[in-house]
This record gives C-alpha cells, sequence and structure tokens, in this order.
C-alpha cells in the first residue's frame, strides 16, 4: 500500500520563528508529540519533538552522566524552560529531518519507524512541500 | 484545489426525539430522551468540504480551532478525508445544537454558540497560511459566522487575496461581513438569512424582493447570487438573468435541514469546477441539499442519490440580466 492510501491529511505544522512557548501550546492542543517545521514556501526545513524541547531544558553535561540523580534538584528545567520560552524553535530543531513521499511504500515508512525511531513522518510533495504525515498508528490501523 | 475557510467551526450534536416536551409547570418535570443522538464536524466551510470529499474532490480545510471540541473537528474531518490546516487557538470551539422531533424534523430546532474570541497574533498566524494555500488556490470557500471580535471586513480582505492570486471565491455568509466583501467580486454567493430574513436593508418576503436583493447584490460586485426561496427551492440570479430552481419533494418529506444549504453549494461548486453550464450547477447543486435534506445522515453526497434527485428538479429562466 502506498503511502497516499495511509497518511493522514494534515497539514499541521510550525515555522521556524515559532516561539518555544507557542509551540508548546500546539503540541499540547494537536495531541501530537511531534511537529513538521516549514519555511515561508511550505517546504519541510525541519522537524521537532517534545523531546527535543525536553534536552533543551536539560543542562547541558547531561548526556555525560549516567543519571540525573547527579544533578543537584535547583528547579533546574523550570529556569531553563522559562529562559528559552521566547526564542525560536529554529535553535533546537532537527535538521536532519526522516520523511517520505505520497509514492513510497508501507515498508519504506515502517522502516523509518524502525530504524530511527521516529513517531510522525511528515509526507513531502516533488517540490518538498507538506502534504500529510504518516503516524505508527496510521500504519497499523490501515494496515489491519 | 479547493480551500474551504471556516473561521467559526463547530462541532454539530444532533438529537432525535419522539417528542419533545417543554415543562410548563415548576413542579412538573419531564424527561426528553433522545431515541439517536450524533456528533460531527460543522460549520459551512467544514459542511461543504466534507460533501466535496464525498463526491471524490480534494479540499483543504482552514480556519481556527481549539479545545477538546477542535480535537473532534480535526478527527472527523480526517476520517472523512479532508485535508486539515488549523490555526489552533485558546478558546474552545464551538458546540451547536439541533433537535429533531419525530414528525416535524422539517422544523428543526437550532441552538448555536457565538463562538470564542481569536487572538491577532492567530489571525496574522492564519493570514500566512492562508496566502501560501493561494499559491495551490483554484477555488476558496469562505464560509459561516465569524468569532465574536473577528473584523467584519475580514472576508473581504480574504476575497480580495484570492482574487488577486488568480482564484475564484465562493462566500456563504450574512450581514455587515456579505455586505463587505461582495466588493472582492466573489464568483458565487450564497446570503445567510437564517437567523435574519432581510437583505442589504430589505426584508425577503416575496419572490420579487428576493429578486431585487439578488440583482443588487451582482451589480455590488457578485457573479451569481443564490438566495433560498422556501425550502424546496432558491432563486439565482447573475448579470445575464434570473432562475428559479425548484424541486417537486414535499417539504413534509424533508427529514434533515442541517447542512442542506451548504451542501446546495458545494453541489454548486462542485460542477463550476468542471465547467458545467449554470443551469447543470444549479440543478446537481438542489439536488445535493434535497438528497442530504431527505437522508438521515448529516450529509448526503452519494452521486447516485443526487443523480436520482436532479429528475424532480426544475429550473426555469423567470427574469433578464442587470442591466
Amino acid at each position: 500500500m502506498n503511502i497516499r492510501e495511509i497518511m493522514t491529511k494534515d497539514l499541521t505544522a510550525v515555522e521556524d520563528d515559532t516561539p518555544v512557548k507557542e509551540l508548546i501550546f500546539i503540541f499540547e492542543s494537536a495531541e501530537t508529540p511531534d511537529m513538521p517545521v516549514i519555511n515561508d514556501d511550505g517546504r519541510l526545513i525541519g522537524f521537532i519533538s517534545e523531546k527535543d524541547l525536553i534536552r533543551a531544558a536539560l543542562p547541558g553535561y547531561f548526556e555525560m552522566l549516567h543519571s540525573a540523580s547527579f544533578i543537584p534538584d535547583m528547579n533546574q528545567m523550570s529556569r531553563k524552560l522559562v529562559k528559552i520560552a521566547e526564542e525560536p524553535i529554529s535553535k533546537y530543531m532537527r535538521k536532519d529531518v526522516v520523511f517520505v513521499t505520497e509514492d513510497d511504500d508501507d515498508l519504506r515508512a515502517a522502516e523509518l519507524v524502525i530504524r530511527k525511531g521516529v513517531k510522525i513522518l511528515p509526507v513531502v510533495d516533488k517540490e518538498r512541500r507538506l502534504v500529510g504525515r504518516v503516524r505508527r498508528i496510521d500504519l497499523l490501523r490501515k494496515l489491519l | 484545489m479547493i480551500v474551504t475557510v471556516t473561521l467559526n467551526p463547530a462541532v454539530d450534536r444532533i438529537y432525535w426525539v419522539d417528542s419533545l416536551r417543554m415543562c410548563e409547570v415548576v413542579e412538573e418535570e419531564y424527561l426528553t430522551r433522545a431515541t439517536r443522538s450524533a456528533t460531527c464536524a460543522g460549520g459551512k466551510g467544514v459542511n461543504m468540504s466534507i460533501l466535496l470529499a464525498q463526491l471524490g474532490v480534494e479540499s483543504v480545510a482552514m480556519g481556527f480551532i481549539g479545545g477538546f471540541a477542535g480535537r473532534t473537528v480535526v478527527g472527523d474531518l480526517r476520517d472523512k478525508g479532508v485535508t486539515t490546516h488549523f490555526v489552533w487557538t485558546r478558546g474552545e470551539t464551538r458546540t451547536n445544537v439541533t433537535v429533531l422531533e419525530k414528525g416535524r424534523a422539517y422544523v428543526p430546532i437550532f441552538i448555536d454558540e457565538a463562538g470564542s474570541p481569536v487572538e491577532e497574533r492567530d489571525v496574522e498566524r492564519f493570514m500566512k497560511r492562508y496566502q501560501r494555500m493561494l499559491e495551490r488556490a483554484t477555488w476558496v470557500v469562505l464560509a459561516g459566522s465569524l468569532p465574536p471580535n473577528m473584523d467584519p471586513g475580514i472576508y473581504y480582505d480574504l476575497a480580495r487575496r484570492a482574487r488577486e492570486a488568480g482564484a475564484r471565491v465562493v462566500l456563504s455568509a450574512g450581514g455587515e461581513a456579505l455586505e463587505r466583501a461582495l466588493e472582492a467580486g466573489p464568483a458565487v454567493v450564497k446570503p445567510d438569512t437564517r437567523a435574519d430574513r432581510r437583505l442589504l436593508g430589505g426584508d425577503l418576503d416575496s419572490r420579487d424582493a428576493v429578486i431585487a436583493a439578488g440583482r443588487e447584490m451582482v451589480s455590488r460586485g457578485a457573479g451569481i447570487v443564490l438566495i433560498s426561496h422556501d425550502i424546496t427551492g432558491d432563486i439565482a440570479v447573475t448579470r445575464d438573468g434570473v432562475w428559479e430552481i425548484q424541486t417537486s419533494v414535499k417539504v413534509s418529506d424533508l427529514r434533515n435541514l442541517i447542512g442542506a444549504d451548504d451542501a446546495l453549494l458545494a453541489g454548486v461548486l462542485y460542477q463550476l469546477d468542471r465547467e458545467a453550464t449554470l443551469e447543470d450547477a444549479l440543478r446537481f447543486g438542489l439536488a445535493a441539499g434535497i438528497a442530504t435534506a431527505e437522508s438521515d445522515l448529516k450529509l448526503c453526497g452519494d452521486p447516485q442519490q443526487i443523480r436520482a434527485e436532479m429528475e424532480r428538479i426544475t429550473v426555469k429562466q423567470i427574469g433578464g440580466g442587470v442591466q
């Protein structure tokens, strides 16, 4: 089955100058953990997830530690989030975005979900404009 | 590509009841139990997108959406194959309630919420996305009421931008928003007179008054004006003439008027998009509206049923063009 038949036709995306605070609101409202990032022409230029923002709110040395228990609890996450709330998401988005096209097949989407660990795959047309998204549940529901 | 804009969409809650009893004495308590209920995405542009999807035509639904009801609208549209491109707002999307009483479904009870205000930054965000969509749009539908704090000039602005981008505009609105948008030259206009049977300051109390209002709207910039004359018929006015479209279906056979007007307009658009003649578009449009009104579904876009309805419809020219 090709992606055209599987995808959810949702163009919800954010521009790269969207403030972090606004993105958190959209994540919550749209009940989605990931969001494609587009430029002024509507072309896909990146991807950002709740995980990227949580990582941004942690101290820079966090990933070198074996456990969060080594970090002194001084509301560090909260203070960092407040600090970056008005910053553009372009600072935290991933530019090596994984995507599929409408003509790709279900196996290609499944491969990317498994190998890249993504929850949502943006679907783009030939000009790299966003035309939809494939969620993991879309793959399961449509293929059953 | 067809783009539909519904700035104040809704969740439609429909209840079917055997009889609607009102409590007239304080001590008495009556319970009206629904025999059936349905929840679906609503709002004029949203309804048109759904009907177009049933006819196999893709469209992108845009507007403002928020909260639990907003998620219901978006989820329903996606399930029905409509592409969604809404701006998420902090206000809750409204809920509209319709009660259909057995044997009296042709006189439904409508209770519509006003909707939530929209913040200026969300309007800016919407405009940016709308402008982007216009690059690919051939038709733009601007339909329905406006959120409470919205400038009534917004439909004029959106229609003007669409025209500048080369798209044709379908407008379904009422009041000041409608009047101001006429100047932008919409190709098709269906005035919403549900809350007030008046247009451009005049009462629509006769067929002549309907025709006069239609002519005035054409002279102010509209292409085709469609005005409901009675439940089973419409009047169409263009620069070239006046037509009456009528079905032989009895009013008492109508079971559900929710969305019937939107189905009519979507049917007309469907045909105009295929370069059909005006008469064919009008016949198909009314057939889609009547098929919906005769159905238990909120919107009936079954091509076979619409074709069958077309047999019962007459389209007759009853007047000359606008001087």
